[in-house]
């Protein structure tokens, strides 16, 4: 996907023909998406779409069966460091170790992606997402939502320019999930590019300011946040997924 | 240079402090040990077999057992919450991760080498004074190379649905020379031949160590990738 006439300037996210299969079934079929710096897409469709797929192909964690992405004119490659600390990736799963505390945790990260100041940024990101007085307890005794809220700690630590974002708010309770909303919201700093997966269509569309639907591997629908209204995207949403899936 | 050593050690030291928090993999590993020397203790007659003609046999196979034992969770661990996933979306070079777990499995192997030799010299009353130094470094040279191999293929079984049940079909296969040359110089030392007797084999074991680094680096990022 890419807006025609938005900005002249070379986009920083530019994937193109990604396909994924798995079994010889595509999970991706055939994805382009250009998304330039400050951008907030966010990617909507039913289990099974591919959209976790999608966004680990974007982040370097899945090989594409056919298809690449450049990410700032790099080319980002399963299994190569390269254009690495240019992105960050949380999903419902939080990358966590248990038996770390918050600090060592993050503290771990901050190494393998070679930070030199990790105890400013740390004590930044733990407090912004409400975490600094834990900061040494075990992650173990975290609740999942506590959990969560590290883990996006860990996603923002290195300060990446593409943050990639699947399905975040599972499981949060409604406070959690508020504190994961207002940090989401931070990221709309006109320099970060920011793609989220979720199933929360309204918190989602508070966010977006592109929106795609994904249906079985591929965008069945695609536009701008200011396209739909909240109101009634739910029936368009329904009605888009029967239409991909051939139940219409 | 500088940046690899730090993410290297960064790996180990995570590890090490996992598990000496959870002492899961030490901890089922020593208990192995130490009921395998009472097993032998009690199924060995020393009235016809002497003690030091046999236990260079009995050590290294309990350190291979006990050493896939621990190895065989080294995946596991990094499994919960996704966090090995987490590990490979950052810019680590991936056989520096490689090299981070070997040496942290390494550090927890030497662990259970040093339990294994307190067993055997208590129940077997075997004397390792006369030459420990060349006998531990027998010892280090050969569990290098077991656990180089070891955590490749460790990494290869975690991704399979046998999971620990394929690591000992994969590993021991490829153990035979650490066993052979290992077995050794353990015994020629015990029964107190000189050092120069065992010198070609320590180096042969050095060799195994070092082609098993060299190999396990360059192949582990086509194992860990999906």
């Amino acid at each position: 996907m890419s807006f025609p006439g938005e900005s002249e300037a070379p986009p920083l996210l530019d994937a193109r023909g990604l396909v994924r299969e798995f079994a010889g079934i595509a999970a991706v079929d055939g994805i382009d998406l250009s998304l330039p710096s400050g951008g907030f897409l966010v990617v909507f469709g039913p289990n099974g779409a591919g959209k976790t797929s999608l966004l680990r192909m974007l982040g370097g964690g899945l090989r594409p069966t056919r298809g690449e992405v450049w990410l700032g004119g790099q080319l980002i490659e399963a299994g190569s460091p390269r254009g690495r600390k240019r992105i960050g990736f949380l999903s419902h799963q939080t990358f966590l170790y248990g038996h770390l505390t918050a600090r060592e945790n993050l503290g771990f990260y901050g190494r393998l992606f070679g930070l030199n100041d990790i105890d400013q940024r740390l004590e930044h990101r733990l407090r912004e997402v409400g975490l600094f007085e834990r900061t040494d307890d075990l992650v173990g005794t975290f609740s999942r939502g506590m959990r969560q809220r590290l883990g996006l700690a860990r996603t923002l630590l290195h300060d990446p320019d593409l943050v990639l974002l699947d399905e975040p708010y599972t499981g949060l309770d409604p406070h959690a999930a508020a504190v994961l909303c207002a940090v989401l919201e931070t990221l709309h700093d006109g320099r970060r590019t920011v793609i989220l997966v979720t199933h929360n269509l309204t918190q989602g569309l508070e966010l977006a300011d592109r929106v795609a639907i994904q249906v079985r591997g591929r965008f069945a629908w695609e536009g701008r946040s200011t396209d739909v209204h909240a109101h009634d995207f739910e029936v368009f949403y329904r009605e888009t997924v029967d239409r991909g899936e051939g139940r219409t | 240079m500088k940046l690899y050593l730090a993410q290297l050690w960064a790996v180990a030291w995570k590890d090490l402090l996992i598990e000496l928090r959870s002492r899961e993999r030490v901890g089922a590993m020593a208990g192995f040990t130490v009921l395998v020397g009472v097993l032998f203790n009690y199924a060995i007659d020393p009235t016809l077999v002497r003690p030091e003609d046999i236990a260079s046999g009995l050590v290294w196979l309990t350190i291979v057992f006990a050493g896939t034992l621990g190895l065989g969770r080294t995946f596991e661990l990094e499994a919960q919450d996704g966090a090995f996933q987490g590990v490979l979306m950052t810019p680590v070079p991936r056989d520096a991760l490689f090299f981070g777990k070997v040496l942290s499995n390494y550090v927890i192997l030497l662990v259970v080498v040093f339990i294994v030799l307190g067993v055997f010299g208590l129940f077997f009353s075997l004397d390792w004074g006369s030459s420990l130094g060349a006998l531990v470094g027998g010892l280090a040279l050969g569990a290098l190379g077991f656990v180089a191999v070891g955590t490749l293929f460790s990494a290869v079984s975690s991704g399979t649905a046998m999971g620990g049940a394929l690591l000992p079909i994969l590993l021991f296969p490829l153990l035979v020379p650490v066993v052979i040359y290992g077995t050794s110089v353990t015994g020629r030392l015990l029964v107190g031949r000189p050092f120069t007797e065992v010198e070609g084999q320590l180096r042969i074991l050095g060799a195994f160590a070092l082609v098993a680094l060299a190999v396990g680096a360059g192949l582990f990022r086509y194992v860990v990738e999906e």
